[in-house]
Formats: C-alpha cells, structure tokens, sequence
C-alpha cells in the first residue's frame, strides 16, 4: 500500500474540498449569536423556549420502551392541554408548544435527548424514569429548568427546579399500613411482608413501610426483587412460610400479577397493598383478574379515573373524544394534571413579568395551594416537602373505566406529619 | 508494514480532517458535540474490545463493568466522598483501576476461552451492578454522583467557569471536552495501532488463530491472554472516565448488559480486530440511532407524538431504519466498515505485489510467524 503520486494528488485534492467544504460552513455558523435576558412581548421578560409568540416546552418520554403506555397516556393528555390553552388565546399571550422526544428509556438516548431540548424549552412537563431523571439531575439544577419526573421518590425531593407531583412512595406506604391496620383487621406482633423493587422506588417505599410498621407494632418482612424478576413464587413460598398476614408491594404491574396469582392459587388469601405504579388496567385482560379484585388494593395520590369529580369527569370526556382508540388510563390523569400545574406556574410566572427560567421556577415555588381540579390541591410552597400527602384508596375494578374503583376518599394517614418532620422534610 | 512512513507522506490527508474535527466545535450546537462525545467515548472502548475479541479472540461480554469502573473510579478519585484528587492524576488512577479490576479477572481469563469466557464475563455486569447500586458511599447508589469536571493546566472543561470565548463563539462544557476527547480518541488510536502492528499484536493473532502453533512457537499463551484483558480493561476504563465526562452523572442503571451488547455491536460492524473498525462501528452504533431519531419525524408516513391515530412514531421508525442499515452492512461487508474500505480502496491504486491487511484480521500462520519467533529470540 505505498503511496502513488496519483493517490497523492487524490488525497490532496479531497482535503482542499473538505477545507473549503468547512470555510463554507463556517459562513453559516449562528452559534455566536446571543439572545437571552431580551424584554420581548407586553413587557414580559423572555428566556430560552421564549419568543413573542410561543412558549416552548419540552417532554423526554417513553413511548418504545417499558413503560410505553404510561408514556403515550401522559404525551396525549399533555398534548390535549396544550390544544386546549392555546384555542383559548394561549398562556401570556403565547401560544404553547411541546416538544416531545422518545427515548425507550435509554439514559443515552436520553441525555442527547434533553440537550437537544433544553435549550430551547422553558421547562419539562414530563420525564420518564428514574434512570433517567437521576442522570439529567446535574443538568437540570444548573439550568433550572422546572421539571416535572413521573417519579415519587423522596430523594428527588429538596431540589429547586424539580417537581414530584402528589406524595412520594414513602408516605404511600405508610398509608397503606395504616389501611391495613384500620380495615383489614392487621394488629400488633402479626408480620407484613413487603415485595419491592431494587433501587430508589422500592428503597423509598420501604423507608416508609418500616416506619409506619414499627409505629403500629408490625414486623415487615423483605423481599427484595429485580425489575427483570416476573415470577414471584419464590418469594410468595418465603413469605408463605414466615405466616405474614399482609402483603405490600412496590414493584411493577407483572410483579403484582404474578404475586397475587401465585399467592391466591398457593391459598395465601390475605390483603395485598401496592403502590399505584404497581397496577395498569391491562391486568384486568389477565388470569389474574379475579384473584386481583378479591385481595388487592392500591394507595394512590390520585383519584380512580371514574370518580365522582366534575374536574375529573370533564377531562376524562375531552380525552375520549380527542384520542378515542386510546385507553383512559391513571398515565391520562397525572399527564394533563401536571401540564395544569405548569399552566398555573406560568400564568404565575407571567403575572411577575419574567419568563425566565429561574423565574418559572420561583414562581412555580409560590403556589402553595395549587388546585387544579383533579383531585386534592398541592403546595410547592416547601422544596423538602411533599406536595400533597393526602392518599386515596384504589380498589381494581374489571367493569369500571380505567380499570379501578375509589374505595376510601383521599385522606392523611396518622403519622405522616410525625414522619416528615422526622426525616427533615417537614 | 510500509504503512508506519505513510502518514508522513501524506501530511494533507492527515491534518486537514484533523482541522476540520478541530473546527467543528465552532459550528455544532452542544446537542451534537455531545453525541460526538458519546461516540468518541465508545470508539475508545471499543477499539479496547476489538483487542481482545477481535485480534485475541476471547469474548467478552463484560466490557460495561470495565466502563463503569472507569467511570467510578474517576468519580471517586477526583470527588468528595473520595480522596479529591486532581483530575487528571484521578483519570490516570480510574484506568489504572480498570485495569487491575481486568488484572483480578485474568486468572479466569487466561483459562476460559471463547463461548465459555463469554458467559464467565456477563458475571461482571450483574455483580457491577449490584455494587453500584449498594456501594452507596463510593458509587452514590441508584442515583449516581455527579462528575467533577476535568480540570488541565488551570483550564476547567465545564461551563460557568470562565467566560471563554474563541472567535466569538462562547466556549461551554461541550466545547471544550470535543478536543479532550479528540486527544484522548488519537492517543488511543496511535497506542492500539502501536499494539497491533508490534510483537505483541502478532503474538495475540497467533494465538487466537492456533493456540497451539502459538505456544510452540514460544509465545506464552496464558500470559498474552490475560494481559491482552487488563490491556482491553484500561482502554474501557478510559472510555468510561470520557463517557463520565461528558454525561456529567453517573447512574448505574446505563452500564448494563445491553451496554456490552452494543460494544460487540460496534466492533463486528466496524470489523473485527481494526482499530479505524472499531471506531467506525462506534460512531455507527452510537450516533446514528440518535441522529436518526432527530430527523425521523420528518419522513414520510411518520406521525408526531401525541396524535391521536397512533400510527408509526419516530422512534420505531428511526429504529427500523436502523435495523435494515445493519443488515445491509453485514450483507454486504461481512468483515465490517474496516473490510469494505479495504476492498474498495485498491480499484485506486495499484496492487502492491503482497497485500498485507492493515490490521492482520484472520491473517494465516505464515505472516505471524517472523515477529513470533523474535519474541522468541528475545525470551530467555
């Protein structure tokens, strides 16, 4: 492979059209240009995602990947919202525009995903996985983007620009406790086992069951499993031979199916506990459905997509009109209750006269009573604080839409603010 | 190989794709420089997976834990909790530690070959995770730690630092880290070529090629192959304080199974035991899926998120096309992105009169034979 003066002259040639190729390019460049901090339209102050006619938003959804229902229920519902503000004149005269991008849960995917985005969005009406939102946490604070992660975990709790809507996983669980001591006749010195997944959604929850367990006089019993585990009959013969009373579990749909199947056809009949990320109504196609609706139940920040609320009956109309193959899901509700939520911050933001990232944020943090219809109101007020830590509870139902039912309305469960203020996050 | 005076002929054709790469940092938004990044970090690995698949012959499917030890490592070295050592001196530490971790596996390395090694090595990825995830002080647990930022000569290689501005262009995070990675990227070029073309790419072909022959010719056949695993170690955990880097968080959760997978990915279509291959194979697998979701939308048929039919998102669609990229390389370059420039480069020019491949991939005994035996000749 020696070189010839003709392959020479080749490669001379190439390199000249690739510099030239680049002196060209070079003339294009835009990246030295600077627009922030500019007072645009009615005298608001603008920012990145602003111009004098939109606001722009961004999403990092998962519309491939594991939790690709929940994704496409949250995109849709965000979407009808946006429709919907902007039909009526738009927020600060400015009409809303959402970006989405997928990224099928891939933290690589995701984090080129949010620098394509961020730059140009005022902030993040939804980000899914907690891979995902623990990876872009750095960004996120640096920007200050607000941020809403379809995450509940405590830990994303104290961070200015983030948002976990509703309670944590943690209070949840002492909900639950507390629900199975109240109505399911569980008392003092009877064992609880406690199924959840590795990592911060299952650590979460049993911080939570622990303490409300120890309160009550309760002893939990672990079970600690992998997301890629599908079959719990392991863990239901464990917890079937230390004789627990109860059950909760934080852990994904296909773990509740199949611990409550196995459990049910193994006679361990006793009351089953999940958090809401733990049920979808496509388990109401599955064998497992009548073993479900007779032993579980699940603590929810949100209300059964059938309730009773005018809020509630209204957007679940709208939704099936505008996406009528789509199912109604809980993904439908928390979606277009968070997109309400960032409407309220913006108005608010607007209202202060800056549209400015960092001002969306601090006015995101003044709403302390933030209701927007669809169950109990919320207060941003604290960033170490919950937002809400009233919790209903949620019963499967095979005939209802959205596949479930409220069995008790949305209430504080005795202990949590003793709780919260333990942890510092009162 | 005539190939060692070339560039020096050719000065052009090397410093003008160079300045180009040089420049480009002026141009791209940060969305792309971080894929860049992204792909430069992988290329790394990459070519540390091509040595020891590729040239050497042993599976691995371990290459995320050296990665993510890389990666820690550099997080812990240079963070608090950890010692807080400067950046640079904590990177060289990281890969040192990348490679000691290949070092502790070498045993098992030197003895188990091919399927089986395999199979040995996904172990690593299971038993990484679980450390990452329990190692709370060390690796910050399921949320990770974020990354200190690579700090040379006084210069810090982040935003907000300065206001660093080069033809008017103001100078981030991911301006600045382009040229670190490029300078990373060609010392592991001009390393790994070093390698290959030296004794002891000749001893890891005649190894994998016939263990055997190998051996009696004098090459120590469990050495070379645990040391070509520490060798492929450090490279990966290179790429893992880049990756690190430019993530500017760590989470456990991206060093998976599915993370070797691709780097096998990069380097069968890049071409096994190339290191212009497994470069190649790395700017395939990690930029295009992502370029191709950018632009997805804009094809034919393909419906925006959010609409209410449900037809065909961008994202299946960027994935399909993906798909049928790599068949068709496979089909048509078996021996990867590094064979068909090979096969396509001599129409050009004409044969010299013993076609030696650049890399020795699948070279028969004969070719191996004169730098065996002067390793031979050098072993007492």
């Amino acid at each position: 492979m020696n070189a010839t003066p003709r392959a020479h002259r080749r490669a001379t040639r190439i390199t000249a059209a690739a510099a030239l190729s680049a002196l060209l390019l070079a003339g294009c460049s835009t990246k030295a240009e600077d627009d922030k901090g500019k007072e645009g339209a009615g005298g608001i102050k603008g920012g990145p995602g602003v111009t004098d006619t939109t606001i722009r938003i961004g999403s990092l959804t998962d519309l491939t990947g594991p939790y690709a229902t929940l994704g496409e229920s949250i995109t849709n519902a965000q979407k009808m919202w946006a429709d919907d503000v902007n039909a009526k004149g738009g927020i600060c005269d400015r009409k809303i525009e959402i970006t989405v991008k997928d990224h099928g849960y891939d933290v690589q995917k995701a984090v080129a995903a949010y620098s394509e985005v961020a730059s140009d969005s005022v902030a993040l009406s939804q980000v899914i996985g907690s891979p995902v939102v623990a990876a872009l946490l750095d960004d996120i604070q640096k920007d200050q983007i607000l941020t809403y992660p379809q995450a509940w975990s405590a830990s994303l709790l104290g961070i200015d620009p983030v948002q976990v809507t509703g309670t944590t996983y943690d209070v949840d669980m002492i909900a639950g406790v507390d629900f199975l001591t109240r109505a399911k006749g569980i008392g003092k010195g009877d064992k609880v086992g406690h199924v959840y997944f590795e990592g911060d959604y299952g650590a979460n929850a049993l911080e939570g069951s622990k303490w409300a367990a120890a309160k009550a006089g309760l002893e939990i019993v672990e079970q600690k499993i992998k997301p890629t585990d599908q079959d719990l009959s392991a863990q239901v013969a464990a917890l079937q031979k230390a004789k627990v009373k109860a059950v909760l579990i934080s852990a994904g749909p296909v773990q509740t199916a199949s611990l409550v199947g196995v459990a049910a056809s193994r006679g361990l009949k006793v009351p089953v506990v999940s958090n809401i990320p733990g049920y979808s109504p496509q388990l109401m196609a599955s064998e497992a459905a009548p073993a479900l609706e007779g032993m579980l139940n699940m603590i929810s920040a949100a209300p059964a997509v059938n309730a009773d609320i005018p809020g509630v009956k209204e957007m679940v109309e709208k939704y099936q009109k505008a996406y009528p193959k789509a199912p109604v899901d809980t993904g439908v509700l928390s979606g277009y209750n968070t997109a309400l939520l960032l409407g309220l911050a913006l108005e608010k933001a607007c209202d202060n006269g800056s549209l400015a990232r960092e001002d969306v944020v601090k006015a995101h943090r003044q709403l302390t009573d933030a209701d927007t219809g669809l169950g109990t109101p919320q207060n941003f007020g604290n960033v170490k604080r919950p937002a809400a830590v009233e919790n209903y509870v949620l019963k499967p139902s095979k005939d209802a839409l959205g596949g479930a039912e409220i069995v008790e309305e949305a209430r504080v469960a005795p202990g949590v603010e003793d709780y919260l203020k333990e942890k510092g996050r009162a | 190989m005539s190939d060692a005076a070339k560039p020096l002929l050719r000065p052009a054709a090397v410093l003008v794709p160079l300045l180009v790469l040089c420049a480009l940092p002026l141009y791209l938004e940060s969305y792309w420089l971080r894929i860049g990044l992204f792909s430069m970090a992988a290329a790394i690995g990459a070519v540390g997976l091509t040595l020891l698949s590729g040239t050497a012959g042993q599976l691995s499917m371990g290459h995320s834990f050296f990665l993510a030890v890389g990666a820690y490592g550099y997080v812990y070295f240079s963070g608090d909790p950890g010692p807080g050592l400067p950046p640079v001196i904590a990177m060289v530490l990281a890969v040192l530690l990348a490679g000691a971790a290949g070092g502790v596996f070498s045993p098992v390395a030197g003895r188990v070959k091919g399927m089986y090694l395999g199979i040995a090595t996904l172990a690593l990825v299971f038993i990484g995770h679980h450390l990452m995830l329990t190692m709370d002080g060390v690796t910050g647990g399921f949320n990770g730690r974020s990354v200190p930022p690579m700090e040379i000569g006084g210069l810090v290689l982040d935003a907000g630092q300065d206001d660093l501005t080069v033809l008017g262009v103001p100078f981030g995070a991911e301006e600045r880290l382009w040229y670190f990675g490029l300078a990373l990227l060609a010392f592991t070029w001009f390393t790994a070529r070093g390698l290959l073309r030296g004794r002891p790419g000749r001893a890891l072909v005649a190894l994998r090629d016939s263990e055997t022959a190998a051996s009696v010719m004098g090459v120590p056949v469990a050495r070379y192959r645990s040391s070509a695993f520490v060798v492929s170690s450090m490279y990966a955990g290179l790429a893992g304080v880049l990756l690190a880097l430019s993530f500017r968080r760590v989470v456990p959760d991206y060093f998976g199974l599915v993370l070797s997978i691709d780097y096998l990915a990069m380097i069968v279509i890049g071409g096994l035991g190339s290191v212009a291959g497994a470069v190649a194979g790395a700017f395939f697998v990690t930029a295009l899926p992502l370029v191709m979701a950018k632009y997805a939308d804009q094809l034919p048929l393909v419906a925006a998120p959010g609409s209410p039919d449900g037809s065909l998102g961008p994202t299946e669609a960027s994935r399909y096309l993906y798909g049928a990229a790599i068949v068709v390389i496979l089909l048509w370059a078996p021996d990867g992105l590094s064979g068909l420039a090979r096969r396509l480069r001599p129409r050009s020019r004409p044969q010299p009169s013993a076609p030696p491949p650049d890399t020795g991939l699948a070279e028969p005994v004969s070719t191996s034979a004169v730098p065996v035996a002067t390793v031979k000749e050098h072993t007492p």
